[in-house]
């Protein structure tokens, strides 16, 4: 008998209809721990990492984590891995909600869908009953009301839902997998490669047990993880109160809030649209997900949508202050569309701030719009008008439904795009925190904040204060420490907000006690680095070319900050890049040598 | 004279947004004279864990409590906070 997983793995493929099970036992747990860990191992073991994202070669792996459905803090997380037609890299889509918990109490650890089906379905799961079902009437319609119908054909509330909107049927190259309502699987384009597969979605309900090997053990373990957050001033106070929208100003005030499009670290707005107005203007109650003791989740309520949740601290950002946008109520409105149609809020807000560079350059002219509205910085029509467009693709719509990186490339600016590896850069400009920038130019996944948070040392404090201008070892090794701790919480199931309160100690305790294993810190960690580097491998293998695309914007390297506290500054990537290759044991060149992969146990994968 | 701003929770302990302070040195005399003016509840808020900026940089990158203010300074006081 298995503990914390089940050893089941769901094949479901969608161009014959087929559906099998699969097994797999303890070692493949202590190989790869779970979520990102398996995606990854199927991806490089059964797809050719150069195949069309969009087409029937590519797969997707649903996953759970090692404690996800256990109660364990947060433990109710899931990812999709494939590969992004957004990046053309790995896409590693972590979400909260109760999707991941339900899928593990119907006895299933992960889902491998492969191939393309000709016509909408939607996956059914009833504990060991999976079927395939016709989705045609769900086909076109949004988040929420595919959920409240799904919901009531399935004929039981407590049912839980991952899908797509019409952004992923048609294919947004930053389309999002959206569970209950507002929880998105969101960065990569992971909706579009499900839209291509003509799945709309995937309907869980189980009513299992998940089993850890000493329930009681496990049960003290849990309950000192959670006092400990509890009790900590961030995730028992801060978080709570006011979400992730406490950032806004923090990070404004520490002159790294993107303005925008980049051009400036502070908005001249931001207490308008910050967690401290939202508290006190539309804020009903928060809304923790499945096992959460924290709780960042926002339910608001305005008067032109209703009840709704979020935006949470990048949406907020991403169609706020990047595009000049101040008004909080525009801005919540702005993120609910976002969250019906199933849209990345971050590609959504960089994408139109690329749009609105590019206008205010003169490159993109109102004769490209018709009779669209312009986009000028700070016009509020702007967000509502063209998240539709930009999800049903119509219109101008079409060309901004493929991202930044392509809109600014057509109009003859690639420099006018903030991202890297072709996704827009998520809510700190890291000329202000410059091990940040680091990360972001070698994040498997392209311009992402989440997988290696260095913010936390850098302006937060945590684990300890950095100087944000620091760039020796110390900070390169950090961020690596990041990387590879990430991938160990991601891969447990478990939500990174938990590292306000708990160290790596404290996962190496969750993780032993639901498995009954001895493993130390390091050799979890060892497996968050194994993640990592195979990660890498598939994007080698994908064409990746280290030297051109582990990079940044020229604004951020080439532009010093115009203003605010960290006026002057760039970010001395040059300086950095070269040692954390060297620190990660990568050649020169950042490929992975042949004993750097045997030593992580990845020669099988070469 | 220094301007000092409160965020988050401090707030609604101080019922202020920003307060004018005057003859303080550096920020371990603000932060005495703060808890002088607010009493326990915002001494229990920020005397563990904080975030102090001065011109919107972070005290513990410069010297902590010693770090000098100087009048038209502006001091962001923050309790502990995190977020992503
Ligand atoms: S901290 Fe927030 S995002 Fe993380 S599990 Fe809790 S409610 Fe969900």
């Amino acid at each position: 008998m298995m503990y914390g997983y089940w050893g089941k793995i769901l094949r479901v493929n969608l161009s014959t209809g087929e559906i099998k099970t699969e097994e797999f036992g303890e070692d493949f747990v202590k190989k790869w721990l779970g979520t990102r860990g398996f995606g990854i191992h199927y991806l490089l073991k059964e797809m050719d990492p150069k195949a069309d994202p969009l087409s029937k070669e590519n797969k997707m792996i649903f996953s759970t984590g090692a404690l996800t459905g256990t109660t364990a803090p947060t433990g109710g997380r899931y990812m999709v891995i494939t590969k992004s037609p957004l990046t053309g890299y790995i896409a590693i889509a972590n979400s909260g909600g109760f999707f991941g918990a339900e899928l593990k109490m119907a006895g299933w650890d992960a889902i491998i869908v492969e191939g393309k089906s000709d016509k909408p379905v939607y996956l059914r799961i009833e504990d060991d009953k999976v079927e395939l079902k016709d989705a045609s009437h769900v086909w076109g319609k949004r988040v929420g009301e595919t959920e409240k119908i799904l919901t009531e054909e399935f004929g039981d509330k407590h049912v839980q839902i991952a899908s797509i909107g019409p952004a992923g049927e048609n294919l947004v190259r930053f389309a999002a997998v959206m569970n209950n309502g507002h929880r998105a699987a969101g960065r990569g384009g992971v909706g579009a490669v499900m839209g291509s597969k003509k799945l709309k979605a995937i309907v869980v309900r189980g009513h299992k047990r998940v089993e850890v090997i000493d329930r009681s053990k496990f049960i003290s373990v849990v309950r000192e993880k959670t006092e400990i957050l509890k009790n900590d001033a961030v995730a028992g106070k801060g978080l709570p109160s006011f979400g992730t929208a406490v950032l806004v100003n923090i990070i404004n005030q520490n002159g790294l809030y993107p303005t925008m499009n980049f051009r400036y670290g502070q908005f001249k707005y931001a207490e308008e649209q910050s967690g401290e107005a939202m508290a006190k203007k539309y804020l009903k109650r928060n809304k923790p997900c499945y096992a959460c003791p924290i709780g960042c989740g926002r339910v608001n309520d305005t008067e032109t949508v209703g009840e709704t949740e979020g935006p949470e601290y990048e949406s907020l950002w991403a169609l706020g202050a990047n595009l000049g946008i101040n008004d909080l109520a525009s801005i919540i409105e702005a993120n609910h569309l976002c969250d019906d149609y199933g849209l990345d809020t971050i590609s959504t807000g960089g994408t139109l701030a690329t749009a609105m560079e590019l206008y205010d350059r003169g490159l993109l002219t109102q004769e490209d719009l018709g009779d669209a509205p312009p986009f000028r910085w700070g016009n509020t029509e702007v967000i509502h008008y063209y998240i539709s467009k930009l999800a049903k693709r119509e219109g101008f719509g079409e060309v901004l439904a493929e991202g930044g990186y392509r809109l600014a490339e057509k109009y003859g600016c690639v420099d006018c795009f903030m991202g890297v590896k072709k996704q827009e850069l998520p809510a700190y400009d890291p000329r202000g925190a410059e091990g940040h920038g680091l990360g972001y130019a070698t994040d498997n996944r392209g311009g992402d904040h989440i997988k290696a948070y260095l913010i936390s040392p850098e302006i937060l404090g945590y684990p300890y204060k950095m100087d944000p201008h620091d760039i020796s070892d110390d900070k390169v090794k950090m961020l690596i420490l990041f990387q590879d701790l990430t991938a160990v919480i991601d891969a447990a199931g478990l939500c990174v907000f938990t590292t306000f309160g708990l160290g790596a100690d404290d996962y190496r305790d969750l993780l032993n006690a639901a498995f009954g294993f001895n493993m130390s810190t390091e050799e979890w960690l060892k497996i968050g680095e194994k993640i990592w580097n195979a990660e890498r491998l598939f994007n080698l293998k994908a064409g990746l070319n280290p030297l051109e695309e582990d990079t940044l914007p020229k604004r951020l390297t080439d532009e010093p900050m115009p203003e605010g506290p960290n006026k002057g500054h760039v970010v001395r990537l040059k300086e950095m890049l070269p040692r954390y290759y060297a620190l990660r044991g990568w050649n020169e060149d950042g490929t992975i040598p042949g004993e750097k992969l045997k030593e992580l146990g990845l020669e099988e994968y070469i | 004279m220094a301007i000092v701003k409160f965020f988050a929770t401090l707030r609604d302990i101080t019922g202020k947004r920003e307060i004018e302070i005057k003859n303080v040195k550096n920020v371990g005399e603000l932060l005495h004279r703060l808890y002088e003016i607010f009493g326990d509840e915002f001494k229990n808020e920020v005397e563990g864990r904080n975030m102090i900026l001065v011109n919107g940089r972070n005290i513990l990158d410069m010297d902590g409590y010693k770090t000098e203010i100087n009048d038209e300074d502006i001091v962001s006081v923050f309790p502990p906070a995190g977020g992503g």
